[in-house]
C-alpha cells in the first residue's frame, strides 16, 4: 500500500457493510453466546471468502503474469490477512487445533525464520503442493510467508521472484494451503455450535480471548516495536507485517474485529447480569482507540524513526490501556471473570 | 512389556516399601514439623521469582530470577533445593532452604533445554532433569552431580519425546517418567510441532543404565502425559493434558500398580470430567494415606482421589489452582491468585493459609526444617 492510509479507511467502510448484512441474523440472537458464535461465524466465513478469491486470483497471475493480476494479488493477500486479524482475537475452538492460528501467522519471529523457510523450499527440489506445505512448518504455511513473496524489498528484486516457476508453485500452493485451512475453520465453528451455545464456560472463555488479545495487541504487537518491554529500543521488525508497511493497520483490523465481533455479544452478556451501563463507557473507549487509526498511516516504521510522529504511538498506547482497564477492571470485575495466571498459560 | 527380572525387582521394592530419605516427592509430615513450600512466583507486575513461603502464608524470601521456573525439588540431607526454568528453560537455579539464597546457577548444555522437573537420588547425590535436544526434539534425562558442582555427567534417553515430570520409585533405582510426547523448539516459541504423530507414554526406567523397564500408553496418542507423583507403596498416579479438541472429554488420570504393571485410567463421572478442561497441572500422593491431589487450572478444579480405588472423594472450585504437596493434615493447593489452601484429611474440607500480592507458577515443592 503506497498511500496514507487508504487500507485502514477501506477496511472499516467494508466492515460497515458487512455488518448491514449480518444485521437480520444478529438481531435474531438472544444470549450472548448466540450472538458470539453468529458474529464469530461471519468473521471465518470473511477469511474463507477472501482467502478463496486469494487462491484464485493467485492461481490465475501464475498461469497468466501481468501487472494488473499481480496487483490484485497483493490487495487480496491484505484483505484475507486483514480479515484474519479481525478474527485472530479467537484462542479457543476448532483454532486451537494443529496449531492453526500459528499456521495462518507465525509471529513474532526474532529469527526471520519466515525468510529462512521460504528461501529453503524455492531452494529445494521437493515437489510444492499445499499436501507437501502441510508438513513443512507453520513458517512457511501462511500469510506471513506470502507477504515475504509478494512484498520483501529484497526478494522482490531478485532472480527469485514471482512469476519464476517455482515461485509460482509456492505461491499458489500456500495460498491453497491457506484456504483450505480457513474452509476448515469456518466449518469446525458451526459444527461447535451446539457445544458452544449448551457450554457455559465459553461466555468467560470467550471473554478471556478478548482480553488476552488486548493485552498482546497493547504489550506485544505495539508496545514491542516501541522498545517498551523493557529494552527501550524501538525495532519496527517486532511488528507484525512491517514486510508490507502494514503494521498499524494489522492493529486496526483487531480492534476493529474486537468491536464488530466482540463488543455486540459482551452487551447482551452485560443486559443479561444488569450491567447495562458498563456499555456506554466500553464503547467511548473503543471509540477513542478507533478515532487514532484515522489519523495514522498503515506503516508503523516512519513513527517509530520520528520522534514528533512517535507521540502518536504513545497516544495510541495510552488509548488502549485505557480500553484494557475498563476492560478488565470494570466488566470482566463485573461480569466476574478472571484472567488466571496457570489457567492462561501453564506447562 | 515387562521383563520377568524387572518385575520381580519392582514387586520386592514395593514390599520394602520407601526410604526415608527420598528425592522430590519426599514429604515428612510429621506434626512436630513445618515444613517450607519453595514455589516460582511472578510479582504483579510481571518479574520472574522464587519465593519461600511457611504454611502460615507467611514469606521467609524471594529471590529474583531472570526466568520463568516451574517445578522443584529438595535436595535430600541437604538444605539444598533445586528449582528448574521452564520450558524452553536455560537454567536450573540450586537454592539454600534454611537461608533462603541462592547458590549456584547451571546452565543446560548446548542445544538443550530443560523441561521444567527434576529429581535426586535417594542419597542426594545425583540429579536427573529432563531435557529437550530441540535440533533433533529427542528427549533425554541429564544427569548432574551435585558433590561436583552439580556438573553434567551423563545423559539418558528419555525414550521418546517431551519427557516432563520425574520421580524416583521408592526402590531408589527407578525413574517414572511422563513423557508428555510434544515437540516443541525454542525458535517456534511454544508451538506443538507434531500433534499428529504424539506418542506420549508413562515410563520406569533404570536410573543406572538407562533401560525402559516399563512404557504405559495413554488411551489417546493427544493425551500428554506431564506430571505425576508415586506413593511409598508403588502407585503411580499421572495427570494428562489433552490437545484434542475442547469438546471431547477423554480421561485425563491414570493409575500404575509398578509391581503388577497395571495401568489404567480413571473415570470421573461426566459433570466433573467436562470442568477439567482437558488440562490438570499438579499431581500429590499423600505418603501416610491412599489420598491423591489433583489439580486442573484451566477449570479452576482440584480432586481428591483414592488412589488405591481409583474413587473419587471430592472435588473442589478453587480459581487458577495449581500447585499441590502432600503436608501432614492433607494437602496445601497454591493459586495463580497469590492464595494458598488446605485441604484437611479429617473432613475434606477447603480452608484458606494466606495471600499474597504474587502469581504462584505451576508447582510447590516441600521443603522441611530440621
Amino acid at each position: 500500500m503506497t498511500a496514507n492510509r487508504p487500507l485502514i479507511r477501506r477496511l472499516r467502510s467494508t466492515l460497515f457493510m458487512g455488518l448491514l448484512a449480518l444485521t437480520p441474523l444478529s438481531v435474531q440472537a438472544e444470549t450472548a453466546r448466540e450472538r458470539w458464535h453468529a458474529d464469530i461465524g461471519q468473521g471465518y466465513l470473511a477469511l474463507q471468502e477472501s482467502s478463496s478469491r486469494l487462491a484464485d486470483a493467485a492461481s490465475a497471475y501464475c498461469e497468466t503474469p501481468n501487472g494488473p493480476v499481480r496487483e490484485r494479488v497483493e490487495a487480496l493477500w491484505r484483505e484475507a490477512f486483514l480479515n484474519w486479524q479481525r478474527i485472530r482475537f479467537v484462542n479457543f475452538g476448532p483454532i486451537e487445533q494443529n496449531s492453526r492460528a500459528w499456521q495462518f501467522q507465525f509471529w513474532p519471529d526474532p529469527k526471520n525464520l519466515v525468510a529462512n523457510k521460504v528461501r529453503y523450499w524455492l531452494n529445494s527440489d521437493s515437489p510444492l503442493t499445499a499436501q507437501t506445505l502441510a508438513s513443512a512448518g507453520v513458517a512457511v504455511q501462511g500469510f506471513p510467508a506470502l507477504e515475504y513473496l509478494l512484498t520483501d524489498s529484497t526478494f522482490t528484486q531478485s532472480g527469485q521472484s514471482l512469476p519464476l516457476t517455482r515461485t509460482c508453485e509456492l505461491l499458489t500452493a500456500i495460498t491453497t494451503y491457506v484456504h483450505a485451512n480457513a474452509r476448515q475453520v469456518a466449518s469446525d465453528w458451526q459444527a461447535l455450535k451446539p457445544h458452544y451455545l449448551a457450554t457455559e464456560d465459553y461466555t468467560d472463555t470467550t471473554i478471556r480471548a478478548a482480553l488476552s488479545t488486548l493485552e498482546v495487541l497493547r504489550d506485544r504487537r505495539l508496545g514491542g516495536p516501541m522498545g517498551l518491554r523493557g529494552n527501550d529500543k524501538r525495532n519496527p521488525y517486532q511488528a507484525d507485517a512491517w514486510r508490507s508497511q502494514t503494521s498499524l493497520a494489522t492493529l486496526a483490523a483487531t480492534t476493529e474485529g474486537l468491536e464488530s465481533l466482540f463488543v455486540p455479544g459482551l452487551k447482551l452478556e452485560l443486559e443479561a447480569a444488569g450491567q447495562t451501563q458498563l456499555g456506554s463507557p466500553l464503547d467511548a473507549r473503543m471509540a477513542a482507540v478507533q478515532a487514532n487509526f484515522d489519523t495514522l498511516p498503515d506503516a508503523m516504521a516512519p513513527l517509530l524513526e520520528d520522534n514528533n510522529r512517535f507521540r502518536e504511538l504513545q497516544a495510541l498506547y495510552i488509548d488502549l490501556v485505557q480500553l484494557e482497564q475498563i476492560m478488565n477492571e470494570e466488566i470482566a470485575s463485573a461480569l466476574g471473570v478472571v484472567q488466571g495466571f496457570n489457567a492462561s498459560d501453564g506447562d | 512389556m515387562i521383563e520377568r527380572r524387572q518385575f520381580l525387582r519392582l514387586g520386592l521394592a514395593g514390599l520394602v516399601l520407601a526410604s526415608p530419605l527420598g528425592g522430590c516427592a519426599l514429604r515428612s509430615p510429621r506434626s512436630s514439623e513445618s515444613p517450607l513450600l519453595i514455589s516460582a512466583a511472578d510479582t504483579p507486575d510481571g518479574r520472574h521469582t522464587l519465593v519461600g513461603t511457611d504454611l502460615h502464608g507467611e514469606r521467609r524470601f524471594l529471590i529474583p530470577v531472570d526466568e520463568r521456573c516451574h517445578g522443584g525439588c529438595p535436595r535430600p540431607g541437604s538444605s539444598q533445593l533445586v528449582l528448574f526454568a521452564r520450558r524452553p528453560g536455560r537454567h536450573f537455579y540450586v537454592l539454600d532452604a534454611k537461608q533462603g539464597t541462592l547458590i549456584q546457577q547451571v546452565a543446560a548444555g548446548q542445544d538443550h533445554h530443560f523441561y521444567g522437573h527434576g529429581v535426586f537420588s535417594h542419597d542426594g547425590r545425583y540429579l536427573y532433569a529432563t531435557e529437550n535436544h530441540y535440533p533433533s526434539g529427542q528427549g533425554w534425562i541429564g544427569v548432574y552431580d551435585a558433590q561436583r558442582n552439580y556438573q553434567r555427567i551423563r545423559r539418558l534417553s528419555a525414550g521418546g519425546i517431551g519427557p516432563h515430570e520425574l520421580r524416583l520409585h521408592p526402590d531408589g533405582s527407578t525413574l517414572v517418567v511422563a513423557l508428555g510426547g510434544i515437540q516443541t523448539h525454542p525458535d517456534y516459541e511454544r508451538i506443538k510441532l507434531n500433534l499428529a504423530t504424539m506418542a506420549p507414554a508413562l515410563l520406569l526406567m533404570d536410573r543406572h543404565t538407562g533401560d525402559i523397564l516399563q512404557r504405559h500408553t495413554p488411551s489417546h496418542h493427544q493425551l500428554s502425559c506431564r506430571h505425576l507423583d508415586i506413593s511409598p507403596d508403588g502407585i503411580v498416579v499421572a495427570g494428562y493434558q489433552y490437545q484434542g479438541p475442547d469438546w471431547q472429554t477423554p480421561p485425563l488420570i491414570a493409575r500404575l500398580n509398578t509391581q503388577s504393571g497395571q495401568f489404567e485410567e480413571i473415570d470421573l463421572p461426566q459433570q466433573v470430567q467436562r470442568t477439567l478442561n482437558n488440562y490438570t497441572a499438579s499431581i500429590a500422593i499423600h505418603p501416610n494415606t491412599p489420598n491423591t491431589l489433583v489439580t486442573a487450572p484451566r477449570g479452576g478444579r482440584a480432586l481428591l482421589l483414592n488412589h488405591q480405588s481409583g474413587r473419587l472423594i471430592q472435588h473442589f472450585q478453587i480459581p487458577d489452582c495449581a500447585g499441590a504437596t502432600a503436608d501432614y493434615d492433607g494437602f496445601v493447593i497454591s493459586s495463580g491468585n497469590g492464595r494458598l489452601y488446605r485441604i484437611t484429611h479429617d473432613t475434606h474440607s477447603l480452608q484458606p493459609l494466606g495471600h499474597q500480592t504474587i502469581r504462584w507458577d505451576n508447582h510447590l515443592t516441600p521443603y522441611a526444617l530440621t
